[in-house]
């Protein structure tokens, strides 16, 4: 092969050499770090103990509009909100007074929904 | 003349030296581009974060509720636990803060459930000390709430089951 092109494919390789580098410092080594994160990138169980307060919230109060606006804070659907959020009480094993505030909301949500229908 | 100009064209060239040149340039080049790749096109997104990293806005979001639920429950111990996670350097001093900005802000609801839970936890009832005294609350707020459901034991959250 010329010797020209040589020197092209050499060059090549040190750009992925170097680009491979760069990626291995910037993902690994030293990662961008935001200074905060949302609501809906924290942790399935702090998540899940948000929900539980809701829930504990509706039981006392009975605004479903309020408890609507709280689980909105966590940013996805309410209604898969709170159902991930018993399916992972359930494999934790929350109290069954604790799941049963979660499961009421979540049926007093799909009654809701259901009539809106 | 004939052995000058010999002389002149037997000069070694600099070539062997360069040639390593162009390597450094493509490896810094790939540096630059990785880097670039690594911190502003495609970076580290930070999954499944401790309520502790949230930003203010919904620290503060997150830090009411706790209050409310407590108003509601009077769960001392699952309200401090829950307080826990958001890592406040100090708890009662955060609740103080927030219950005066609620109160300025016209949310008296909101300020006296986090003024009540400021105050439980620092072990004093009079918790309308934390508000401003040109404040006036119902007699109905200086007693704090009866637990109106049973305290249950909180599933510690943490990332290791």
């Amino acid at each position: 092969m010329h010797r020209r092109t040589w020197r092209f494919v050499f060059f090549a390789l040190a750009i992925l050499v170097g680009f491979a580098a760069g990626l291995g410092y910037g993902w690994v080594i030293n990662p961008v770090e935001y200074q905060s994160i949302g609501p809906q990138t924290v942790q399935v169980d702090y998540q899940t103990d948000f929900v539980l307060m809701v829930a504990e919230l509706y039981q006392a109060e009975g605004d479903l509009a309020m408890a609507l606006a709280r689980l909105d804070f966590l940013g996805a659907s309410p209604l898969v909100t709170i159902n991930d959020a018993i399916g992972y009480a359930n494999s934790r094993s929350y109290a069954s007074a604790d799941l049963y505030l979660m499961e009421n909301l979540a049926f007093v949500l799909q009654q809701a929904l259901d009539g809106r229908d | 003349m004939l052995e000058d100009t010999r002389e002149i064209s037997v000069t070694p060239p600099t070539s062997a030296k360069r040639s390593s040149w162009y390597l450094l340039t493509g490896i810094i080049l790939g540096l630059i581009l990785g880097l670039a790749y690594a911190w502003l096109i495609n970076p580290v997104i930070y999954e499944n974060g401790p309520p502790a990293a949230l930003g203010e806005l919904d620290k503060d979001f997150y830090r009411v509720t706790i209050a409310q639920v407590f108003w509601v429950t009077g769960d001392l111990e699952r309200a401090s636990l829950r307080l826990a996670v958001l890592e406040d350097p100090d708890p009662v001093y955060a609740l103080g803060s927030q219950a005066q900005r609620a109160l300025a802000a016209g949310n008296d609801t909101d300020a006296r459930a986090l003024a009540l839970l400021a105050a439980m936890l620092q072990g004093s009832p009079q918790y309308p000390s934390l508000i401003p005294e040109s404040t006036s609350l119902p007699a109905t707020t200086t007693e704090p709430p009866q637990p109106s459901v049973p305290t249950y034991t909180l599933p510690i959250p943490t990332s290791t089951p």
